[in-house]
């Protein structure tokens, strides 16, 4: 034991480094998406969504439909190209791995109650967890700030998300049905998933 | 990051090297804060200083980072805009360097006086300070010599275009202004700090005199030949807003704040009852002095890939004083410069191959109190040089973009000093 605890002394003398937060693969090329989605992908805000803990299939998939002009985003698809550029694989391994932290705005209580009743209608495709099937292509949806959730199911709604895809076709039917109060609800409820 | 607190403002005149930037500490003499490891010294704490600061701790903990900065308090450039039509408080937009501290950077609020590349050395007052790789981000300095009249006007011509007491002074005249009055907004020359900065100022005045003052005018004196950024979308936005007045290609050369007029380089005058004169600006004074400049002596020329100065070895400069790059001077850039520097200075410590990242870009700008638009800019390295990949705009004006203004603030404060 005392043998190993000096190896491992001298070891760190020699090279002189010590390792921080961004010795983690993928961390370096992920540096500029700080300036929006905050260290380490947990984005303080409610407006942009938190990249840590997200699956990298997901991750991978928005990406692509950003860079492709898919799902419009003037912000996104300038980054998602530089993503690409500089290898998705690894910056989607990087967030993947990091552990998300609850949303900073915390959502009301009575909202979440009301959204939690409303939910029955999502988990065919989200789960009763939320967290979605990466089979079906279906995202996990849970601890992403309330109002970045609310604000991609009214885009949905719109038609404004990936418009004319028709394999959402069905999904922005389905949410032209919800009440945009229900939609607060539900994106409260979803939000305060863990 | 919080906002600065009385407890956290009175700790920061405690502990360890923070004790001798204490005014009442006796002068710093020879080497003050002798080396014990590998030390990285960070000029100015700003947008890139700052971030430079906090990401050398994170990407190597065993790297001894010392901070020189002389303000006491962080204010925000972004966004201080919105100090003038009374949307935002200063307050808002202030920050205490304590979440620094807590990543270990230690914080001296002093001023780097001299900068001794051979020694490896920068110079504070009577003392110096040692390092084995020292990353300059000074901010621009203003080219008061430029305009006949601005230095001896002192502060009755105001810049506001380094956020703090210049700025709540300039909404202070604002709102004393005459109903009547006329405000005069001058633009300098390419390249400036902000390049949509001062049309999002315009669009912030003209917006409070709208609501406040509509008998008012905003006369814009610009001395390019356009707007310089977003033209189209600001072109757009003053739609709204019949009280202003806008003329390009007139530079302004001098200004008399006795009898209240500004002289363009044609000859023509404007009287003003408030003026907002942003003079033509260089790499901060430290910079120059430090001979990190070009041989137009206003900006500094780096190697794109580690932000090494071409002209001294182991001096990095990021932000607002490099030149070069296809990049604006903005706070996300710098903020962007600082974090890739800082890796980068991390590798060549560790005798590491720096990897080749370029930075990214967002301005938003507010085009009233709700609304924004916003340009967007991705790059590559190609051939070890800055290459953008795409630029892109909002499609017009809109709260959805505000709001993402918002996210984008609380981020990147957060990603500088949390
Ligand atoms: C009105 C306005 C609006 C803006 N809006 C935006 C926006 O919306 N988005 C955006 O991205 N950018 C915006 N900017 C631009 C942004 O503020 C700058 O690009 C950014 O501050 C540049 O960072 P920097 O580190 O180069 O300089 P700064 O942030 O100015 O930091 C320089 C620091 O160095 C210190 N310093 C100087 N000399 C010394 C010395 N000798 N010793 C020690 N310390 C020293 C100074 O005290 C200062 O704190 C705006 C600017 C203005 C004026
Ligand atoms: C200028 C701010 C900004 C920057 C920088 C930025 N993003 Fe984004 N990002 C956004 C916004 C805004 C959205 C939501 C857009 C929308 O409505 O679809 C978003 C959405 C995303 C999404 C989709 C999230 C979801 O749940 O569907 C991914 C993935 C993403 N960004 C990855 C990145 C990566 C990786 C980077 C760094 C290379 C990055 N972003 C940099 C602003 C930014
Ligand atoms: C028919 C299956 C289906 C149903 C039902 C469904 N969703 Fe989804 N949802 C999807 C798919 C698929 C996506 C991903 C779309 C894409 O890839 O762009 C998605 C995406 C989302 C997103 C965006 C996630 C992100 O990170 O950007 C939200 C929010 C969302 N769903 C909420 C809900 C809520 C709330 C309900 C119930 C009211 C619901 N969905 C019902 C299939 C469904």
């Amino acid at each position: 034991m005392r043998t190993t605890l000096a190896v491992l002394v001298v070891l760190a003398v020699a090279s002189g480094a010590a390792a921080g937060p961004l010795d983690a693969p993928g961390a370096d090329k992920a540096v500029v998406c700080s300036a929006c989605h905050g260290p380490g992908g947990q984005s303080p805000s409610n407006v942009m969504p938190i990249l840590a803990g997200m699956p990298s299939w997901y991750l991978k998939k928005a990406v692509q439909d950003y860079a492709a002009g898919r799902r419009p985003s003037p912000e996104m698809e300038p980054y998602a190209k530089q993503v690409l550029q500089l290898g998705v694989d690894e910056i989607a391994a990087y967030f993947s791995g990091q552990t998300r932290q609850p949303a900073a705005v915390r959502p009301d209580a009575a909202a979440v109650e009301r959204g939690r009743a409303a939910a029955a209608q999502c988990v065919v495709c989200h789960a009763a967890s939320g967290k979605g099937d990466p089979g079906k292509g279906i995202p996990d949806i849970t601890g992403q700030p309330q109002g970045y959730l609310q604000s991609q199911m009214l885009l949905f709604k719109a038609d404004r998300r990936s418009p004319g895809d028709e394999s959402l076709k069905a999904l922005k039917a389905f949410f032209r049905q919800i009440a945009d109060e229900q939609i607060v609800d539900l994106a409260a409820y979803y939000s305060s998933l863990r | 990051m919080t906002r600065v607190t009385r407890r956290e403002f009175l700790a920061t005149s405690g502990t360890g090297l923070g004790l001798l930037a204490t005014g009442c500490a006796p002068a710093l003499k020879g080497d003050f804060a002798p080396k014990t490891g590998r030390r990285v010294v960070v000029i100015g704490g700003g947008w890139g200083g700052a971030t430079a600061a906090k990401y050398v701790r994170l990407a190597d903990p065993s790297v001894e980072v010392v901070l020189l900065e002389p303000g006491r308090r962080f204010v925000s450039c972004p966004f201080s805009n919105l100090v003038l039509s009374g949307v935002r408080t200063i307050d808002s937009l202030t920050f205490g360097y304590g979440g620094l501290r807590k990543h270990g950077v230690r914080v001296l609020h002093e001023t780097a006086t001299a900068i001794e590349p051979d020694a490896r050395r920068v110079r504070v007052g009577e003392g110096y300070l040692q390092y084995d790789r020292l990353i300059v981000s000074p901010g621009v300095e203003f080219q008061t010599e430029q305009v006949e009249g601005l230095a001896e006007a002192g502060d009755q011509v105001l810049h506001a275009w380094k956020a703090g007491p210049q700025t709540v002074m300039l909404a202070e005249r604002l709102r004393a202004m005459p109903e009547g009055g006329v405000f005069v907004l001058t633009v300098p020359p390419v390249a400036y700090r902000c390049p949509p900065g001062p049309y999002e100022r315009v669009c912030q005045v003209a917006w409070y005199l709208k609501n406040a003052k509509p008998r008012a005018k905003l006369i814009v004196l610009d001395a390019n030949q356009n707007v310089v950024s977003k033209t189209a979308l600001f072109r757009a936005a003053w739609q709204a807003y019949p009280n202003l007045e806008y003329r390009a290609s007139n530079k302004v050369v001098k200004v008399d704040p006795g009898v209240r007029q500004v002289t363009t380089e044609f000859g023509d005058t404007v009287k003003y009852d408030v003026v907002n004169l942003i003079p033509p600006q260089r790499a901060g004074t430290i910079a120059v002095q430090a001979d990190l400049v070009s041989a137009d002596k206003r900006w500094c020329e780096v190697n794109h890939v580690t932000y090494e100065s071409v002209k001294h070895p182991n001096v990095h400069v990021i932000g607002d004083s490099t030149i070069g790059l296809p990049v604006p001077k903005s706070g996300n850039i710098a903020n962007a410069m600082g974090k890739i520097s800082a890796l980068a200075v991390v590798r060549l410590l560790n005798g590491k191959e720096p990897q080749a990242l370029a930075p990214g870009n967002t301005c938003y700008s507010w085009v009233n109190d709700k609304e924004a638009i916003a340009v967007v800019n991705a790059y590559k390295i190609d051939g070890g040089k800055v290459v953008q990949i795409e630029q892109k705009l909002t499609p017009g004006q809109s709260a959805q973009w505000g709001q993402h203004a918002l996210g984008w603030a609380a981020s990147i404060w957060n990603d500088m000093l949390g």
